[in-house]
């Protein structure tokens, strides 16, 4: 059972690890030959886009793990005020910290 | 490397820390954890290949929403290496698959600053310097990170979690082009609902259906301005 599980996660690390280097090696051999400007790589990197800022919503608003014990408001609000901190302000690590900072108080202390 | 030192070294580390117990509580064992950061080294695509994981999905299912989660390597890659002229430094293709291992999205952004700082010909070297370090940060924060479980509280450990995503998001709603953050935001929107209906292809349906409008947004805002 364990080692079945275990080599499944290997498989999958293997697959994953594939399924990213296919791109950096696409995007050294493709370089000098795509103009970065045409219609389908834009729709390709809009796509990418939406399917990266998908995953990561996905993580707080039906998480696994530990922040299950959170409420979504929380980390909704979270996220609004680290949303409202960048857009003012342009700068991410000090966002980032408001974003968290305001998480953790509401975990602690609402 | 001093400006990967200042802040963005330690918040990948970070990053990479809440990560590696992302990666501990679905399951992966310590050098599963590490092989990810060191072979995929893609946050979204690393968070992706770990959720999946946990909820049981097949290798078909994995492969392809870590592929389309970590596409966009292919448009940093390329533009990465037009913004440092690297055909200019005639590197054979195994040292250009091998510095492109590197680029994140956090040292492409910074290219982008480097750009106006820097004469084009330095910013190879500006690269090295700046990935790796960020690199070094990563690897040290993923490794320390699968331990802090032990160490640390469930209190502080869901609050070490919510910096990767937060993270990410913060660092993608700032997209320099008007129909990216457009994709970001529907994308976002469009995936937690779908979610409950779909499972795990709510990835794939968001990036299409976000992607496909946020680019006939930028046709319809392009057409708009020629005239």
């Amino acid at each position: 059972m364990e080692s079945f599980s275990s080599s499944f996660a290997w498989w999958a690390l293997l697959v994953a690890i594939a399924g990213t280097m296919v791109w950096r090696f696409a995007g050294v051999f493709l370089a000098s030959r795509i103009p970065p400007d045409s219609a389908l790589m834009m729709w390709i990197n809009n796509m990418a886009y939406a399917m990266v800022s998908g995953v990561v919503m996905l993580a707080l608003v039906h998480p696994t793990g530990v922040l299950e014990t959170t409420i979504l408001e929380h980390r909704i609000f979270g996220l609004v005020v680290g949303l409202a901190v960048v857009v003012f302000t342009k700068r991410l690590m000090f966002s980032l910290f408001f974003g968290v900072a305001s998480f953790a108080v509401a975990v602690t202390f609402f | 490397m001093i400006d990967a030192l200042s802040a963005p070294g330690p918040a990948i580390g970070l990053t990479m820390a809440g990560y590696s117990t992302i990666a501990r509580e679905a399951g992966f064992n310590f050098w599963m954890s590490l092989a990810t950061s060191l072979g995929i080294w893609g946050l979204p695509g690393q968070v992706v290949l770990v959720s999946l994981y946990a909820t049981g999905a097949s290798l078909f299912i994995i492969f392809v929403a870590v592929s389309l989660a970590n596409l966009r390597m292919l448009l940093m890659v390329i533009s990465a290496a037009d913004m440092m002229d690297l055909a200019s430094h005639k590197l054979p293709l195994w040292k250009r698959v091998f510095w492109m291992h590197f680029l994140s999205i956090t040292s492409w952004t910074n290219l982008g600053i480097a750009q106006q700082k820097y004469p084009s010909h330095l910013l190879l070297a500006y690269y090295q310097g700046f990935t790796l370090t960020i690199f070094f940060f990563g690897i040290l924060g993923t490794i320390l990170g699968y331990f802090l479980g032990d160490l640390l509280e469930p209190e502080f450990l869901r609050i070490v979690i919510f910096i990767t995503p937060i993270y990410i998001l913060l660092n993608i709603i700032n997209a320099r082009h008007k129909a990216n953050r457009l994709a970001v935001v529907l994308g976002s929107i469009l995936c937690p609902i779908l979610f409950p209906l779909a499972g795990e292809w709510a990835i794939l349906l968001a990036g299409l259906v976000g992607g496909a409008i946020a680019s006939l947004y930028s046709r319809y805002d392009a057409r708009l301005h020629s005239g």
